[in-house]
């Protein structure tokens, strides 16, 4: 495990905003994506690998590793009738952010409680860390494993903040 | 009165500072008044003292429900300029402009007027242009503008942050005319002079309600300290003005939000004028107790908490830092927050009020202070006259319904974006 | 101030962007049209108003706040409010 903290851009991924039609029956919708129940504020892994976000009241994020190019459109129509979908793939950009500094690196950047208690595995938030909006969730691996999607175009921002905040808590240390 | 100048003051100052009178007097409410102005802040104790001077009406009280410049005009930044763009407000706030020029000998009192230099940055062709234009109207109403290019600003301001990529610094628009005033000291000012005509300034005594005759008509107000009667009422009350309209059943175009204030520790003479920044909202200067004395926006939401929230400390302290990285070296000492009276197109209200007797003086937003005078002024020949004074003439109240706004930011009835 | 919102939780307000007093319905008359644009309650204490959770779950919320002492009593999906 890293020392301190690493910020890896996870790449070939496929991504998809969900939103689900009006009325829609949820237990048919987790369901159709090989799930229990539909995650709320949380993040889920389906059998298929691919990972399911709570991103807002019936809204989701999906994320599907090593997507082939009509993922989306095979979502969309697996989904139809139950949910909305959109391709976002090239929107978003993915990291993830893992080491032991990890869940303390977070805090110097999101407003929320990153404490164990109140932000364990399979929690998601969408929040704000350096002024770019994010959808930042831990996965359900053993160390404090974080994933996080923002808007392609932030890119930039968020990895001079990562670097800069990193800087600083190694100065402090 | 007891008039000050540099022989009073070394008289007292042999005799060790002792025989110092009050300013002005601590008055008690009598029963009756031919006018009553509710609020004594900048603008109700102007309006009381131009009243006496210009108008000859002294029988006037100005009711304060704490002390008086305990509300925005002892908690605001200071800055007073004239650089307005829209017709409607330039000859206003030059009329004030001009009141300031001459208002320490007018009130024989040092409110510490510094014309310093107000100094607009601009960081793209887009606002230059936009400044150009301003710069333009200003000069049509015969106010001082310049627009100086990038390299005239550093020779001004040669600490400023000249090499940021994302806000570079193109040029400025300055007005020198504009600068600063001593808050409190133009409350003093007002009062000893309004005072001295005979005006009772009451305070810790809050208006509470509105006494009516029987045609509905406002004969008088109701206080903390009893019923004080007048045929002539007007509200300068600031960020309450919808607390107190809504006494009378009157509903106004104006929000109440919270601006905050910094103070920085005490640095050696740093900043030459007033600098405000054109990327984000962010303005300072230096007091002449060399604190660095800086704002940025208001919080956004309504507030009488006078007290904001850490979002806007934030956003104010990283406007500092894109400009003047400097100032991260300052250490702040002191912040605080005032309640200001947003109106719908970020412009003020002079004018009658629909109900006879009360008149308004109100939706100052952030931005009154340099206005204290010219508001003392209008609002006192209204209520002399009952005419509205031809430089105010735009402040109607009705402007909202005809369409008629004055909206120098065209943010549209948007309180919390003006 | 921390806004509870119904799906995120507790959340900094530099999330939201406020709107102002919610009471206001559009009206189908001109002279209506003036109050609705302009004119504003604005009182002291307990305030019903619009938030966008904008930097969030991306919903308008219908929140009661006091204007005076900033506590937030009650927050809850708009759409839920307005049923
Ligand atoms: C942090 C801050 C910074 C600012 N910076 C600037 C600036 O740099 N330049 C600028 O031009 N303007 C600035 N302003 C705006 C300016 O201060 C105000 O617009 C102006 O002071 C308002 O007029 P006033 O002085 O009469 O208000 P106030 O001093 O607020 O006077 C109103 C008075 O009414 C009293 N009152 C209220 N209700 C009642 C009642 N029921 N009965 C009796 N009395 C009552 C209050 O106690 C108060 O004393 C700033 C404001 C703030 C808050
Ligand atoms: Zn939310």
């Amino acid at each position: 495990m890293v020392e301190g903290a690493e910020l890896v851009p996870m790449l070939g991924m496929g991504i998809a905003a969900v939103m689900a039609r009006r009325g829609a029956d949820m237990t048919h919708l987790a369901a159709l994506l090989g799930i229990s129940a539909m995650p709320v504020a949380r993040a889920l892994k389906a059998g298929s690998g691919e990972i399911i976000i709570g991103t807002g009241p019936e809204m989701w994020l999906v994320i599907s590793p090593d997507a082939a190019p009509d993922w989306g459109e095979s979502l969309a129509e697996r989904l139809a009738g139950v949910a909305s979908v959109s391709d976002q793939s090239g929107g978003y950009a993915l990291y993830s952010l893992r080491g032991a500094k990890a869940r303390q690196l977070l805090q110097k950047g999101a407003f929320i409680d990153l404490h164990p208690d109140a932000f364990g595995r399979g929690s998601a938030a969408t929040t704000v860390i350096a002024h770019a909006g994010v959808i930042l969730w831990q996965t359900e691996e053993e160390a404090p494993a974080f994933e996080l999607a923002l808007f392609r175009s932030f890119q930039a921002s968020l990895e001079h903040w990562f670097t800069v905040a990193l800087a600083a808590m190694a100065a402090a240390d | 009165m007891q008039r000050y100048s540099i022989f009073s003051l070394a008289r007292r100052a042999l005799s060790g500072h002792r025989h110092w009178k009050p300013t002005w007097r601590d008055a008690a409410p009598r029963s009756s008044y031919d006018i009553i102005i509710v609020g004594g802040g900048g603008h109700g104790l102007a309006t009381a003292y131009y009243l006496a001077k210009v108008h000859g009406i002294t029988n006037i009280a100005v009711v304060e429900k704490g002390w008086i410049g305990g509300g925005n005009a002892g908690r605001n930044t200071t800055i007073i300029r004239s650089n307005y763009g829209l017709d409607g407000n330039a000859p206003f706030y030059e009329l004030s402009m001009k009141l300031w020029e001459g208002m320490e000998q007018d009130l024989n009192y040092n409110t510490m007027v510094s014309q310093r230099g107000v100094l607009n940055l601009y960081h793209s062709d887009a606002q230059r242009d936009a400044f150009v234009r301003r710069g333009n109207a200003m000069r049509l109403h015969g106010i001082d503008a310049e627009l100086l290019d990038r390299e005239e600003v550093r020779a001004m301001a040669p600490f400023l942050n000249f090499d940021n990529a994302r806000f570079p610094i193109q040029g400025g628009l300055l007005q020198r005319r504009g600068g600063t005033a001593r808050h409190d000291a133009v409350v003093w000012g007002y009062a000893r002079a309004a005072s001295d005509r005979g005006v009772d300034i009451i305070q810790n005594c809050e208006v509470t309600g509105f006494v009516r005759d029987a045609r509905g008509r406002i004969t008088g107000v109701e206080t903390t300290r009893g019923t004080i009667l007048a045929p002539k009422v007007g509200l300068a009350v600031a960020g309450h003005s919808s607390h107190v309209a809504a006494m009378a059943g009157l509903r106004l175009p104006i929000e109440s939000h919270v601006l905050q204030a910094f103070v920085s520790e005490a640095l050696k003479p740093v900043i030459p004028g007033v600098i405000t920044f054109g990327a984000g909202h962010f303005y300072v200067s230096q007091s002449d107790k060399g604190g660095l004395v800086f704002g940025g926006d208001i919080d956004g939401y309504n507030s009488y908490a006078a007290r904001g929230n850490l979002p806007v400390v934030q956003d104010v302290c990283e406007g500092g830092m894109a400009i003047m990285p400097m100032i991260g070296r300052a250490r702040l000492l002191r912040s605080w927050g005032g309640v200001v009276d947003m109106s719908m197109d970020g412009s003020p209200i002079i004018d009658h009020s629909p109900i006879d007797g009360l008149y308004l003086n109100a939706g100052w937003c952030y931005g009154g202070f340099k206005a204290t005078p010219g508001s003392g002024w209008c609002f006192a020949h209204l209520l002399a006259t009952d005419q509205m004074h031809e430089a105010a003439s735009a402040y109607r109240l009705d402007r909202f319904a005809s369409g008629r706004v004055i909206d120098e930011k065209g943010q549209g009835a948007q309180p919390n974006l003006h | 101030m921390r806004i509870p919102c119904p799906y995120c939780g507790p959340r900094d307000t530099h999330e939201f962007v406020c709107r102002g007093e919610t009471d206001t319905n559009r009206p189908d008359n001109d002279e209506a049209f003036y109050d609705y644009v302009y004119l504003r309650d604005n009182p002291i204490g307990s305030v019903r108003e619009h938030w966008y959770h904008a930097q969030g779950c991306r919903n308008w919320l219908t929140v009661t706040r006091d204007s005076q002492t900033h506590e937030i009593s009650e927050a809850v999906l708009a759409k839920d409010a307005a049923r």
